[in-house]
């Protein structure tokens, strides 16, 4: 969701002058606390690591340094392979975003259809696409690249599509006034007001891409961190596994800086953006409305089969391991098997819905309670919030073989790694809601003397909602990616470990139908989360479904 | 060559304008069929209650809206062939200055939009006479609210174009700045003989630049007083009481039908 620009502040010319004077120590002061926030985590995960010595969990900073050093050239090459990999991923992701975008805006009725496809592609498990992407591809870094990409296409599509849209309607009158068209207003109005969009999004992609890129590397690449760290895991080496978590870590807080460092110098106005498309508007009431939304659903769903069917055939893909639509009809509906195949995947998917609500629950809930702790207590957040903006950038990968190590192959640590991927993104997504409060109303509240809990309850909690929403909406998938993740890495058990164990005895027919089953029930989710969206929106902050 | 009919400005001719927003049982008419002439080289007011359909009329004027029954004309041309020729200039409630330009990249943006050479120096020269001299290179958002309007004038008069459509661009600026934009900004329009319509809320800003003032009754639009202003009149004359005191009088007659809508125009 994103709030259109409104008025900049009007008293900025006269505060030039103040700002000046102001910033140089207020900014001194922030960086003071990120620091302190950083050396605070650091000195935490020594400490931790000192008092699990000789328990195989945590290796310290001190250890991981000495590994590093120990091990500088095996890194350094792995870490150039992904990197390498990451980056070409992160530029055809990102053109096809911008492609996809370019679609909607120039056609705009094509958007439900295009945006639905977009996003059931999106929730495509990674842990399943690898291994089919390792076959299609064969040995190379194909898989790695188109991963990568994958990772990344949606969180630029869509806020570039918003962004595109975001200039208000004046902008276009002047380029009309003037007897100019479509095109002017596309390269003087719309691609500018993009950009800040557009940069935003590219922040989020590049950790992303670095997530994808790894995945890539577990489905049987030959080097790479994806490779080490796979090899760490199996061979329970705790100090390689924390180093390589690091290094991953810290490249991916390095790139989402670097990034945002580059969108601050050339956009210095950003806007407010949440990365996620704003709630449909709804569709209940009239009749006809809701028909047409089905068919929307309808026209999507053909579409994408068409699309699936045409690539498969175009590319001569064997019916062997490339399966079509109507192979997995068969598996699933008109084979004599059919009812044992189906019974498969559904004990699979009761076993990883077990692990995702609760994780995804938890993780939502905890980081909408810290955001709320921490506006009551700010002195607390200048520390904590650039901690936890890097955190948010770590990929899930990385910190799940950890999470392994330290709660064990169980549901409770499935249900750690879920909820600690939501966690983060829920926190950020939700201080940036609760700041958004109006100044006014915090003002008005002032002047009653009401205290933080009241002005909290009043002002801020609504101004959080529609925050809140959208990362409730943008980790179901997340959640999902998380939950197979950690299934296939650690607990052998639900529809993660079903899709790695397909892939690796050949049994085609499943895997695909459990990629279908897991795009389809993710992008079911994300729906049903924009569903109570409307219905709570519609409530406390009417004017965000306009 | 443009510069030398930028002298004159066309008449505007609306005969039976008329616009519907919407169809079937949803449709609203914004504009009853309109006849009206704004002559050559004067500056119209327009004043009515809130969504009474001036903006509308202004609008189809600028070739923005197509209307519904009617047309508009200017000396016999269509406001297409005006926008085409760079003859034609807005300005917006808001400034709607491009946030990424500077006053300068916004102002040179206009004569660039309007196929005209871009003149920095008489870009410049624009800007200081709306008052802005030594703000060149400032961001709209380094700017305050009545600065961004001036900006967004010289934007407008920069390409001396031969219309000047004005939507209460000083509607959001408070009344002092108001007051010396009205002094300062009408001798930048007069001077080059344009044919301007203003639409306002506000009775004195219409007495005080227009030679004429349409009132305007609510939705959808009609006629319900058109008024002289007689040269040089001073606002705080017996003359120029009586004639905001017809004006108001005429908008209250305009609100007879809809008690309640636009009350907070009165002032």
């Amino acid at each position: 969701m994103i709030r259109a620009r409104g008025d900049m502040p009007r008293s900025r010319a006269m505060a030039g002058a103040v700002t000046l004077a102001v910033r140089l120590p207020r900014l001194s002061r922030e960086g003071a606390q990120a620091v302190g926030g950083a050396l605070a985590a650091l000195v935490l995960w020594e400490l931790a690591a000192r008092g699990l010595a000789g328990s195989y969990l945590l290796a310290g900073p001190v250890d991981v340094a000495r590994y590093l050093q120990a091990n500088s050239g095996l890194m350094g090459r792995a870490l150039a392979i992904t990197l390498e990999n990451a980056a070409l991923g992160f530029v055809a992701g990102n053109l096809a975003a911008v492609a996809l975008a370019l679609v909607v805006v120039l056609i705009p009725r094509s958007q439900p259809v295009v945006a639905g496809f977009a996003l059931v592609v999106f929730c495509l498990p990674l842990v399943a696409t690898g291994p089919i992407l390792r076959v299609l591809y064969g040995p190379g870094p194909g898989p790695q690249i188109t991963l990568a990409a994958l990772a990344v296409y949606y969180t630029t599509f869509i806020p570039l599509m918003v962004g595109l849209r975001a200039a208000p309607a004046s902008w276009f009158d002047l380029m009309r006034v003037y007897g100019r068209g479509a095109w002017t207003a596309f390269v003087q109005v719309r691609v500018m007001a993009a950009l800040p969009y557009l940069l935003a999004g590219l922040q989020i992609a590049a950790p992303a891409a670095f997530l994808g890129a790894m995945v890539g590397e577990f489905t049987g690449a030959e080097r790479g961190m994806g490779v080490l760290a796979l090899r760490a895991m199996r061979g329970l080496d705790v100090e390689a596994t924390w180093a390589l978590a690091t290094v991953a870590a810290v490249v991916a807080m390095l790139a989402y800086g670097a990034l945002g460092w580059v969108a601050r110098a050339l956009a210095p106005a950003r806007p407010e953006v949440l990365l996620a498309p704003p709630p449909a508007t709804a569709l209940s009431g009239r009749a006809g409305r809701a028909l047409r939304g089905a068919g929307v659903a309808a026209l999507t769903l053909v579409l994408m089969l068409a699309l699936w069917w045409g690539v498969m055939e175009a590319f001569g893909l064997s019916r062997f391991f490339a399966k079509r639509p109507d192979d997995l009809w068969a598996f699933l509906v008109s084979a004599p098997t059919a009812a044992e195949n189906r019974a498969i995947l559904w004990e699979a998917s009761a076993q990883t819905l077990t692990y995702v609500l609760p994780g995804y629950l938890a993780g939502l809930g905890l980081g909408a309670v810290l955001a709320m702790v921490l506006v009551l207590a700010p002195g607390l957040a200048g520390a904590v919030l650039p901690v936890a903006v890097a955190l948010r950038s770590v990929p899930i990968v990385t910190t799940a073989p950890l999470i392994v190590l330290a709660l064990g192959r169980g549901a409770a640590g499935t249900i750690t790694i879920v909820a600690v991927m939501i966690f983060f993104p829920a926190l950020v997504a939700c201080l940036q809601g609760l700041r958004q409060a109006p100044g006014q109303v915090l003002d008005v509240m002032a002047t009653y003397g009401a205290g933080r809990l009241t002005r909290l309850i009043h002002a801020r909690l609504p101004a959080m909602l529609p925050a809140f929403f959208a990362a409730a909406r943008m980790s179901v998938p997340a959640a999902v990616l998380a939950v197979t993740v950690a299934e296939w890495l650690a607990t052998g058990t639900g529809l993660g470990n079903l899709m790695a164990l397909t892939a690796s005895t050949s049994n085609y027919n499943l895997l695909w139908s459990a990629v279908v089953l897991v795009a389809l029930g993710s992008a079911a989710g994300y729906a049903l989360v924009g569903a109570v969206e409307r219905r709570v929106l519609a409530r406390v902050a009417p004017e965000q479904l306009r | 060559m443009a510069d030398q009919r930028a002298g004159r400005g066309p008449a505007i001719t609306c005969a039976a304008l008329a616009k519907t927003f919407g169809t079937g049982p949803a449709a609203v008419e914004a504009v009853a069929p309109l006849d009206l002439t704004f002559a050559a080289g004067e500056l119209t007011a327009l004043v009515g209650p809130s969504g009474c359909g001036k903006s509308t009329v202004l609008r189809m004027v600028a070739g923005l809206e197509a209307p519904s029954a009617g047309t508009v004309t200017l000396d016999g041309a269509a406001p297409a062939d005006l926008q085409g020729e760079g003859a034609l200039a807005m300005a917006f409630q808001d400034a709607s200055l491009l946030p990424w330009r500077s006053v300068r990249g916004n102002v040179a943006l206009a004569l660039k939009l309007a196929r005209k050479p871009v003149d920095l120096a008489a870009v410049d020269a624009m800007i200081a006479r709306v008052g802005l001299a030594g703000f060149e290179n400032a961001r709209p958002a380094e700017l305050s609210g009545g600065m961004r309007q001036r900006a967004a004038i010289a934007r407008c008069l920069v390409t001396q174009p031969r219309v000047l459509l004005l939507d209460e661009p000083f509607g959001a600026v408070d009344e002092l700045t108001r007051a010396r934009l009205n002094t300062d900004l009408p001798a930048l329009w007069q001077a080059q003989g344009t044919t301007a319509l203003l639409v306002t809320h506000s009775v004195r800003e219409a007495v005080a630049l227009a030679d004429r003032v349409v009132v305007f009754s609510s939705r959808p639009a009609q006629v319900v007083a058109d008024l002289r202003v007689p040269d040089l009149l001073a606002l705080d004359s017996a003359e120029g009481r009586t004639l905001m005191a017809e004006v108001t009088a005429a908008l209250s007659q305009g609100w007879a039908d809809d008690p309640g809508s636009g009350r907070h125009a009165a002032q």
